[in-house]
C-alpha cells in the first residue's frame, strides 16, 4: 500500500480533474437520493400533517410507530425490500431488483418516517399555538392545514434536509437491493466500500471527500435554518 | 357623540338565556357556567369581571363558538354561535398577542385577509387603515419581537379589526401589561370604539379597567360560574382618564367590589 499522503493527493486530483467515473457515481447518488426524498416527502408530509391535526382512533399508536420507524436499521430495510423484489417475492414480476428504482424504494422506506415524524412535530406545535386563532377566523380544522404547512415551511425544509442526509449517506440497504453494479447501481457509499476492499484508495477517498462535503453542506444548512427558527421562537417567547 | 349617535332601537347582538356549560372531568362535573342570562346590544362595551374560575372567559369563548354550551340558548346576531363564527361575525383578541414571529406586523394582519381571499390591493388598504386605527402606522414592516408588549397587543387588535367584524371579543388583552401602558391602551381602545361603533366584549381582572371602559359591567362569581350583578354604567360615553376621580366612577367601582365580595361569601 502506498502511503496515505500520496493517496490523498491522488484523491484530490481526481476530484479537481472532475474524473468521469467519479462524476458518474456522484451523479447517480444524487439522482437516487433526491428522487427518494421527493417521494418520501409526498407521502410523509401529508401523513405527518394528518397525524398532527387529525383526531381518529389509533392516532397515538401511529405516532409512536412513525417515531420508532425513524430508527429503522438500513440493512434490515434492505433485506425486506430485497425479499419483496426478488424473483420469488410478491413484487418479483416487476424485475426491479438491482436497479436504481430498487434503491429508491429502499431509501423511501427509510426516509418517509423521518419526514413524517418531523412534519408531525412541526405542524402539531404550530397547531397548538394557532388552532384557536384559526378557528376564530372562521376556518375549519382541515382548512388550517395548508396555512400551517406554509407558515412552517422553514422547519419543514429542515425535515427534508434531514431525510436527504440519511438517504445519501446510507449504505446497508442500497448495497443489498442495488447490488453495486458498475455504471448501473454503484453509488458513493457502495463504491467506497468496494474500492476500499480492492485497495483503490484514491477513488474511495475522493468519493468520501465528496460525500462528507455533501453531508457537511446539508447539516450546515439544517443548523442554519434551525438556528434561525430557534432565534425567532426565542424572540417570540 | 360620534358614530353611536344613531340608535333608533336597541338591537340585540348577543342573547344568552339559561346558559349552562358543564365540563366532565375525572373529579366529577365542573359547572363552568350556570343559568347565565344576558343581552348585549349593538354598540355596547360590555366587561366581564370576576375571580378565576367564574366563567368570564368561558362565556366569551361560548360567544365565539370556541366552547359549546351544554344547556340553554345562545345566539349571536340571531344565529347560532358557530354559524356566526363561520360568517366571521367577530374578531377575537386572545390573552397572548399570538403573532407569528416569522411574519412582519403587516403580514400578521394580512393573514386573515389572505385566508378570506381579499385582493392584494384591498389587503394593503385594510392593513394601512387598521394600523392607523391602533396607532401603529409605520410599524408594518417590523417583526413582532421588535415591538414592545403593548405594541404587540395593539397589533393583535389590529388583526382582529382587519376584516371589519361588527363584534370585537377581547380576553384580558392587557392583562400582562404594566399599569401605565394599560392606561394608555384603555384610552386608545375607547377612542377606537367611539370611531368604529363596534360591539365589544371584554374580559378583565381589573375593577378600574372595567369601570373605565364599559357601558355595561357583568360581575361574575365561581362555583358554579354565574352572573351576580349587571351594572349599566351611568358614566357618559366620552371619558377622559380623570373621570376615574369622579363620584360616579367611585360609586360604580364600589358596587362592582361589593358584587365580587358577595360572590365570595358562600366560599
Amino acid at each position: 500500500m502506498q502511503n496515505f499522503a500520496q493517496e490523498m493527493q491522488a484523491a484530490f486530483a481526481l476530484v479537481l480533474a472532475g474524473d468521469s467515473e467519479l462524476l458518474g457515481i456522484v451523479g447517480l447518488s444524487l439522482r437516487v437520493s433526491l428522487f427518494a426524498v421527493l417521494c418520501a416527502a409526498l407521502i410523509g408530509m401529508p401523513l405527518g400533517a394528518a397525524l398532527a391535526v387529525g383526531r381518529f382512533p389509533g392516532r397515538r399508536a401511529m405516532v409512536v410507530l412513525v417515531n420508532a420507524l425513524m430508527g429503522l436499521p438500513p440493512v434490515v430495510v434492505g433485506l425486506i425490500v430485497y425479499l419483496m423484489l426478488s424473483r420469488s417475492g410478491p413484487l418479483g414480476v416487476l424485475q426491479l431488483l438491482y436497479t436504481p428504482t430498487a434503491m429508491i424504494i429502499a431509501q423511501v422506506v427509510l426516509v418517509t418516517p423521518i419526514i413524517a415524524a418531523l412534519t408531525r412535530q412541526v405542524v402539531e406545535m404550530l397547531d397548538a399555538e394557532y388552532a384557536e386563532q384559526m378557528r376564530s377566523l372562521g376556518l375549519s380544522r382541515l382548512a388550517t392545514v395548508p396555512v400551517l404547512l406554509w407558515d412552517g415551511r422553514v422547519a419543514l425544509l429542515t425535515a427534508l434536509l434531514a431525510g436527504f442526509g440519511r438517504a445519501i449517506a446510507e449504505v446497508g440497504a442500497v448495497i443489498i437491493v442495488g447490488g453495486n453494479i458498475n455504471h448501473v447501481t454503484r453509488v458513493m457509499t457502495t463504491a467506497i466500500a468496494l474500492e476500499t476492499s480492492k485497495g483503490n484508495l484514491a477513488l474511495a477517498l475522493a468519493l468520501g471527500a465528496v460525500l462528507i462535503g455533501i453531508a457537511v453542506a446539508v447539516n450546515a444548512l439544517v443548523s442554519l435554518l434551525g438556528a434561525r427558527s430557534r432565534a425567532e421562537a426565542l424572540a417570540h417567547a | 357623540m360620534n358614530g353611536t349617535g344613531q340608535q333608533p332601537e336597541l338591537s340585540s347582538v348577543v342573547s344568552a338565556k339559561g346558559l349552562d356549560l358543564t365540563f366532565q372531568t375525572n373529579d366529577g362535573p365542573v359547572h363552568a357556567l350556570k343559568d347565565v342570562n344576558l343581552e348585549i346590544n349593538k354598540g355596547d362595551f360590555v366587561s366581564f369581571i370576576g375571580p378565576s374560575g367564574c366563567g368570564k372567559t368561558t362565556f366569551l369563548r361560548c360567544i365565539a363558538a370556541l366552547e359549546t354550551p351544554t344547556g340553554g340558548s345562545l345566539t349571536v346576531n340571531g344565529m347560532t354561535p358557530d354559524e356566526a363564527r363561520r360568517k366571521r361575525a367577530y374578531g377575537y383578541v386572545f390573552q397572548a398577542a399570538g403573532l407569528y414571529p416569522w411574519r412582519t406586523i403587516a403580514k400578521n394582519i394580512k393573514l386573515p385577509l389572505e385566508i378570506m381571499g381579499f385582493s392584494r390591493q384591498e389587503q394593503e388598504e385594510r392593513v394601512r387603515k387598521v394600523l392607523e386605527l391602533v396607532d401603529l402606522a409605520g410599524f408594518g414592516g417590523k417583526f413582532p419581537w421588535q415591538l414592545s408588549g403593548g405594541m404587540q397587543q395593539r397589533a393583535s387588535i389590529a388583526r382582529a379589526l382587519a376584516f371589519d367584524a361588527d363584534i370585537l371579543l377581547m380576553d384580558e388583552p392587557f392583562g400582562a401589561l404594566d399599569e401605565i401602558v394599560r392606561d394608555h391602551l384603555n384610552e386608545q381602545l375607547l377612542a377606537l370604539w367611539a370611531r368604529t361603533g363596534k360591539t365589544i366584549g371584554f374580559v378583565t381582572h381589573s375593577i378600574p379597567e372595567a369601570v373605565y371602559l364599559s357601558t355595561k359591567i357583568v360581575v361574575m362569581s365561581p362555583r358554579p360560574g354565574r352572573i351576580t350583578d349587571v351594572i349599566e354604567s351611568p358614566l357618559p360615553r366620552e371619558r377622559p382618564l380623570d373621570i376615574r376621580d369622579s363620584k360616579e366612577f367611585i360609586e360604580v367601582a364600589h358596587r362592582v367590589r361589593e358584587g365580587l365580595r358577595a360572590g365570595h361569601a358562600d366560599d
